[in-house]
């Protein structure tokens, strides 16, 4: 059952509290809650937002952020998980995080290496024939 | 000429095949095209003028039985009319709220110029190319916020950071902060030979009605549809299809805009509706700012037709069938009052 947006998760003041992501969804059709809750095994305090990791046919892939309840929750001190860091980072929202800029250059190296060995592939059956 | 007049008379007898002969069918497109209200001459101060709304509510001529007509709009079931008795001042009081009520279902949809695009940049971070081969789209869901302020902006795959378009803002809220009518998709029946099709059946007010639900006033979609179905009304006389609904106002201040109000006139003229045709000579007047003589009842409409009209031909003939038309009541009027010994 979905946690209602004003979740079902007691508050108290002194625990440590998180914003993170919440799998919904179904078997090979992730989708994801942005929540407040106390730790993964506890109810959801409050839901944020949401997150739809595959794309739609404009190939555009959708997130949404109440950001009125975000600055509330962190300003009442609670921690941002890294997977939702990134998210708001490339909303704007945050500073880019360290680990997108990792992952893009990665990804990027990958890229040039798959694309070497291609030519190189091509090159070897070129000198076969 | 001959071989084309041959295949149009193929082509309406609807044979198919012609035997040694091969042709290719060109289907006749919608030959209107899109008119804008634009942001130079922006029709807003003139629209939104209190006597120019007035004028435009005059022309609608409304009949509340047409205003108040049972309609199919697939809401359940239709009830039976209740019948009461009344005073006749609770009777005035009734008919004061109806027309109240008019007035609400009545109002003219707004007439505003296209919107400019988006095109605000707000970071350029090349060193995220790479990192998503799609777009990535955040929206503020803030509680209380109007669809038109609501802050979307999208991550390009090459790392740029922008707001979003208007074409995407729409879909975007319409995911997120559903209206109900508004398809996410543009339907069907705006596009194409649907559009044709419909326009071809006249069936102007469902038209508007839905423009009005899918798109925001300053779309260019929601100007190209409702121009086309303007200029189609204005061709094929289907101003009896509009008149006592909100679109009205909106085709009259569109036809005297874009300085083209021969036909409506005609029709007015030959329909004897001839202070509703000098109304409409005082609303082209108002916002064209030029001046017509007002000596007599249909001196402003003459002063037009010499001045505007590019069907001049039509209408003096329209107002002269009028003139002698009023000449003969007048006559008959006579003959009944000297038959009745009355002078």
């Amino acid at each position: 059952m979905l946690p209602p947006a004003s979740g079902t998760g007691t508050f108290v003041r002194t625990s440590e509290k998180v914003i993170r992501l919440l799998r919904q969804g179904c078997t090979n059709r992730p989708f994801f809650h942005i929540v407040r809750r106390k730790n993964q095994y506890r109810p959801v305090i409050e839901q944020v937002g949401t997150f739809d990791p595959l794309p739609n046919e404009h190939n555009e892939k959708l997130t949404s952020l109440n950001y009125e309840r975000i600055r509330h929750w962190i300003g009442n001190g609670a921690h941002v998980s890294k997977p939702v860091e990134q998210l708001l980072g490339l909303a704007g929202f945050f500073p880019i995080h360290p680990t997108s800029y990792m992952n893009a250059w990665r990804n990027r190296k990958a890229i040039k290496e798959n694309q070497e060995k291609s030519i190189n592939v091509d090159d070897k059956t070129e000198d076969k024939q | 000429m001959a071989a084309f007049r041959f295949i149009s008379q193929c082509l309406n007898t609807k044979t198919e095949s012609i035997s040694g002969l091969h042709y290719t069918v060109f289907r006749r497109l919608l030959n209107y095209s899109t008119v804008e209200y634009a942001e130079q001459n922006d029709p807003r101060p003139s629209f939104f003028n209190k006597d120019i709304q007035n004028i435009l509510r005059t022309l609608t001529r409304v009949d509340l039985q047409r205003v108040f007509r049972t309609r199919k709009l697939g809401q359940g079931k239709v009830h039976d009319p209740e019948y009461r008795f009344m005073t006749n001042e609770e009777l005035q009081m009734a008919m004061r709220e109806a027309e109240l009520k008019a007035d609400n279902l009545l109002q003219i949809p707004p007439v505003v110029p296209v919107r400019t695009p988006i095109s605000k940049i707000l970071s350029q971070d090349p060193e995220l190319q790479g990192l998503e081969s799609s777009k990535m789209i955040f929206t503020d869901i803030t509680f209380g916020v109007k669809d038109s302020d609501r802050l979307i902006v999208v991550r390009e795959p090459d790392g740029t950071l922008r707001e979003a378009e208007w074409e995407v803002r729409n879909r975007i809220n319409q995911i997120y902060f559903p209206q109900e009518g508004r398809a996410i998709k543009t339907p069907q029946m705006f596009q194409g030979t649907e559009f044709e099709d419909v326009l071809k059946r006249q069936e102007y007010e469902f038209i508007l009605d839905r423009a009005c639900i899918q798109f925001e006033p300053n779309d260019p979609e929601y100007q190209r549809v409702t121009s086309i179905t303007y200029q189609h009304i204005n061709d094929n006389n289907g101003f009896e299809k509009l008149r006592s609904t909100r679109h009205f106002g909106a085709l009259a201040f569109f036809l005297v805009w874009h300085k083209n109000i021969d036909n409506l006139l005609l029709e007015l003229i030959e329909t004897c509706y001839a202070d509703e045709a000098n109304t409409l000579i005082e609303l082209y007047s108002k916002i064209h700012k030029v001046n017509f003589e007002k000596t007599s009842e249909l001196s402003m409409i003459e002063d037009y037709i010499k001045k505007f009209s590019n069907k001049k031909g039509a209408l003096e003939l329209a107002l002269q069938a009028y003139k002698e038309l009023l000449d003969e009541k007048r006559k008959v009027e006579q003959g009944v009052k000297t038959a009745h010994g009355l002078s």
